[in-house]
């Protein structure tokens, strides 16, 4: 009986708590009223940008007593779905960061402003052109960063010195590559990266003289590039053995940190970590392919703030000086020195620490092989019908010539998909 | 309790209104919402345009040539759905009628450890499980090459292993939420059935069918019905540990077309009249599975 | 009866064995994320069958509470899933035991369009679901949060409750009536009592439904202030840089009230307070 007694207790509390709770709720759903005018950033950058920016905010914000702003991260693809879902329903943030492709979409949609018209020319003048991004005869993001671009980081403890050609890179991954312990496995690895994702393909691709879509956006896929591509990947792996077995980013990422791989091939991003777990490393652009004689070409993209298309009026007015100052050369100068990102302010591009810093000059080297990043929707589809017969090609299920293939057909029925 | 009076039939309504107006003030809308697009063009280029076209995009999710293939996926989805309800529902009630023997001692501890996989946060688990299944690191071939000196698997690269790889992981993630309810449905089986079987000499098996299931299943059935939904919906575990339906695409459920219709090719009417096509294929299996079970009717009624 | 001793201390040992094998099944990846916690640098995964790990510190663990606001989260997710549980555990229980017991017009149309909220896949209600929040200024609102989670775990509530009550003789409550009981009475004094295990059921789903869930909390809680654990623990995560240590130690530390609410609430769930002791 006591059980009964105690339960019944329970009950009553919680049905008291019921109704407690739903009142207090009621409190909280009316929102403390801050007289400040309030702007919001999303973003999809990691923890040690969210840092730097809100040192940049705190600071616009004692410039500022009246407005108050707020960063707030989304995971990439949460960011875009997100911003679509809220913009269409009158909402979402002031201010959308990320890198450029995401303009595609978003311009399609009308859910951000043309920007040409509202800064200045002379504003405008100030930046590196490919930190502009215009799609469609207007300027929808301009960016504060450029570069995502993928680079070799090799761990200076086992590689002295960078490859510069893919022949280079296959005799320095041999040398690397090693059972230490006897058990008949191999325990070193020359090279890795994630390799099931296509991103992260097109630098072979480029090398070999392949690229994604003509001008017009149409894909290019089935190509000599592609197939050349492809046959260099799986070279290295069953023939050269010098990148394990099966590889995505977080085991590529952990053979590097750990020490059981030489170099890797990984973006702007990845750096600080390595450096933070200790090990001393190097950034060098990509190998050139000999017999091409291409460089191989990352992908580079632009990252940078867009306009929801929602706002007007005074939150129009303060999101715009808050872009200008976060764009400002100081806050760029702080950036690319804490975090190692290209600045796209074209004064701020020819400072001391940009052009001496050992990454600083591998780094923009890379972005000037590179290639920039398609702002065309479309692009999703590209992805999106690579990466299935990138990955058979790895399984061995398909051969590089009917992966090309493949690849092409898909994306233009997946283009055709979006478009109707 | 059937001539109701007055007074009885506004208790009655009181219980059941305050739930009704929560669920359906949240429900309706979205749902007729989701009705209508399914039967419009909303894409991209027809984000705030958009008009309805009638049944054009139902026509497309069952003519579309899609890569994988819309009836494979479909096929997999049934497959990964059954294989997993039977394993939950079969190690939840097994594991359930052990730690409900009276003999078992420390059962606090061992239901504490057996109900972790339902608490821990599943992202990082089925990111855990990914990098179990890895060929030359994970543990799971590790322990295979190493304890028992059989050759390593190469769980994610073929379509068959890696579906059965997510299948796993899966199985693991949803058993402790079964074991928990099976654990309740026991406790209203009256003892002195058992007791009366035994003085007639019954074999456990006679127990387990004729005293066990029956009396569990009324509580069962709803969890089991409303499992087969979830799980047929169930896109994180697949796409986290399969890392977007690796190998090559082939391991996906329909939801993950739903997703990737919506949030990838931004095509909502499509997305929506596949939506539409899946709860149609839920509810017909419900309205089958809950007839063939009686689980409407009171079973003392 | 010798024969019967001997196969008894036989199951008694198979059953140790089974619950000691399933033991380890679940334990070994909680294991591993308990790892992660302890790695520095944060390594996701690890190229061997380590026990530890090499230079595992508690650092994570610490940074948790003095770098990030975790603590915040924690009280928010608290007071969320305790409303939410309450909420939860009255209208399911109300409510399943008048789909038990009585007949109605639009008894079966309800019971089925429980089940058919279930069945969309959550995706394609994103949208609306947002349209809807907005009109009715619940973003950003506690209150409104509150409402989708109930939404979402009812359905399954409701249903399990309902079943539980089947299961019990309706001969009870004649007798608590003849007794002088009123319906309100015989229903709290008689009935719910006897579903206690149910009821311990509803009070973990709905916590876990609140605890647990990310998408809805995402597109409602904007302000950052008002974030819960898993939109907390998603901040650890980002596209090629998360921080594994902290999820790796956010996550134990999420898992640890769940274990302690069903280990207080198991006792109820496995009461001796069964129908065999009151109808016998």
């Amino acid at each position: 009986m006591k059980l009964q007694t105690s339960l019944r207790a329970l009950y009553a509390l919680a049905v008291a708590g019921c109704i407690v709770a739903a009142s207090v709720s009621m409190d909280g759903c009316v929102f403390k009223r801050d007289p400040r005018i309030r702007l919001t950033i999303w973003h999809q950058d990691r923890i040690d940008v969210r840092i730097v920016l809100q040192r940049q905010l705190d600071r616009f914000m004692q410039l500022h007593p009246e407005v108050r702003v707020e960063q707030l991260f989304k995971e990439t693809e949460e960011l875009r779905s997100g911003f679509i879902i809220a913009a269409l329903a009158g909402q979402g943030p002031e201010i959308v960061y990320g890198p450029s492709d995401q303009v595609g979409p978003f311009e399609m949609m009308h859910i951000i402003l043309p920007l040409e018209d509202i800064f200045s020319k002379e504003w405008l003048a100030l930046i590196d052109p490919r930190g502009l991004t215009w799609y469609k005869g207007h300027l929808y993001q301009v960016a504060d960063k450029l570069g995502n671009h993928l680079t070799l980081v090799y761990n200076k403890k086992l590689v002295p010195v960078p490859p510069t050609t893919e022949e280079e890179l296959v005799r320095i991954g041999k040398s690397l590559t090693a059972d230490l312990n006897g058990d008949g496995k191999i325990d070193r690895y020359g090279l890795t990266w994630n390799y099931t994702e296509p991103f992260f393909f097109i630098p072979f691709m480029t090398g070999f003289g392949g690229w994604i879509m003509d001008d017009a956006g149409r894909p290019t896929l089935n190509s000599r590039g592609t197939v050349d591509g492809l046959k260099f990947i799986k070279r290295l792996r069953d023939v050269e053995r010098i990148i394990p077995n099966e590889a995505d980013y977080n085991v590529a990422d952990i053979l590097f940190k750990d020490g059981n791989a030489g170099m890797i091939i990984n973006g702007d991003w990845s750096w600080a970590g390595y450096q933070n777990a200790g090990l001393d490393i190097g950034v060098a652009p990509l190998p050139k392919i000999t017999t091409t004689g291409l460089w191989c070409a990352p992908m580079v993209s632009p990252k940078g703030f867009s306009l929801n298309s929602n706002i007007s009026g005074e939150k129009k007015t303060w999101a715009l000086e808050l872009v200008r100052f976060l764009m400002s050369p100081e806050n760029q100068m702080e950036s690319a020195r804490e975090l190692f990102t290209m600045p796209t302010n074209l004064q701020v591009q020819q400072s001391d620490f940009v052009q001496q810093n050992d990454i600083m000059r591998n780094s923009r080297l890379q972005i000037d092989r590179g290639r920039p990043l398609p702002v065309v929707p479309e692009l999703r589809a590209i992805w999106d019908a690579m990466r299935p017969s990138y990955q058979a090609v790895l399984a061995g299920t398909m051969t590089p010539e009917q992966a090309a293939e493949e690849m092409q057909a898909l994306a233009l029925r997946r283009i055709k998909e979006m478009n109707e | 309790m059937h001539n109701q009076t007055f007074r009885q039939r506004v208790f009655l309504y009181l219980l059941v209104a305050p739930a009704f107006i929560v669920l359906f003030g949240v429900v309706i809308y979205p749902f007729f919402y989701n009705i209508v697009l399914s039967l419009s063009n909303m894409n991209l280029r027809h984000i705030r345009d958009w008009r309805i076209v009638g049944f054009d995009q139902y026509i497309k999710v069952f003519t579309e040539p899609s890569q994988p293939d819309f009836y494979v996926v479909f096929l997999k989805t049934v497959i990964w759905t059954a294989v997993n309800l039977f394993f939950h529902v079969l190690l939840g009630v097994f594991l359930a009628l052990v730690l409900n023997q009276k003999e078992i001692r420390g059962k606090a501890i061992f239901r504490a450890i057996l109900v972790l996989p339902w608490a821990v946060p599943q992202l990082i688990v089925a990111l855990t499980w990914r990098g179990m299944f890895n060929y030359e690191y994970g543990s799971i071939n590790l322990m295979l090459t190493q304890w028992l000196g059989l050759p390593g698997v190469q769980w994610l690269r073929q379509p068959i292993t890696a579906f059965i790889a997510v299948i796993i992981t899966n199985v693991w993630l949803g058993f402790p939420f079964m074991m928990v309810i099976a654990l309740g449905a026991l406790q209203s089986i009256p003892h002195d059935l058992y007791e009366a079987a035994d003085i007639d000499g019954a074999s456990w098996y006679h127990k387990l069918r004729h005293i066990t299931i029956p009396l569990i299943q009324p509580v069962m059935v709803p969890a089991i019905t409303l499992g087969t939904i979830w799980t047929f919906n169930n896109l994180n575990i697949v796409w986290l540990v399969s890392n977007a339906g690796e190998p090559s695409d082939q391991t996906h459920l329909m939801v993950s077309f739903v997703y990737k219709a919506a949030f990838n090719f931004y095509r909502y009417g499509y997305g929506a009249a596949l939506s539409m096509v899946i709860f149609f294929i839920l509810l017909a299996f419900s309205l089958t599975f809950m007839k063939k079970s009686h689980a409407t009717q009171n079973v003392y009624s | 009866m010798v024969r019967g001793k001997n196969t008894t201390s036989l199951r008694i040992a198979a059953s140790y064995l089974v619950l000691g094998i399933f033991s380890l099944v679940a334990l070994y990846p909680v294991w591993q994320i308990f790892n992660i916690s302890l790695r520095p640098s944060d390594r996701l995964l690890s190229t061997s069958l380590e026990f530890l790990p090499a230079h595992a510190s508690l650092r994570n663990y610490v940074a948790l509470f003095t770098e990030r606001p975790f603590f915040l989260w924690l009280l928010n997710s608290t007071f969320i899933a305790v409303t939410v549980t309450a909420t939860g555990v009255v209208l399911a229980s109300t409510c399943g035991y008048a789909f038990s017991r009585y007949s109605f017009i639009g008894k079966k149309f309800g019971l089925l369009s429980l089940l058919v909220t279930q069945m969309f896949p959550a995706t394609m209600l994103l949208l609306p679901m947002y349209i809807m929040l907005v009109q009715l200024h619940l973003i950003n609102s506690y209150l409104g949060i509150v409402i989708m989670y109930s939404a979402t775990a009812l359905p399954f509530c409701i249903w399990q409750m309902k079943g539980y009550y089947d299961t019990i003789p309706t001969s009870l409550e004649e007798a608590g009536m003849i007794d002088g009981c009123s319906q309100l009475q015989t229903f709290t004094r008689i009935i719910l009592p006897l579903a206690a295990p149910a009821l311990v059921i509803t009070a973990l789903f709905s916590f876990m439904a609140a605890w647990t869930e990310y998408v809805v909390a995402a597109q409602i809680l904007q302000d950052t202030e008002m974030w819960t654990l898993p939109l907390g623990l998603k901040s650890f995560e980002s596209n090629m840089g998360s921080e594994w240590g902290l999820y790796g130690a956010a996550s134990v530390i999420v898992t640890i009230p769940v274990v302690v609410l069903f280990l207080s609430l198991s006792r109820w769930l496995v009461s001796g307070l069964t129908l065999g002791s009151v109808k016998g």
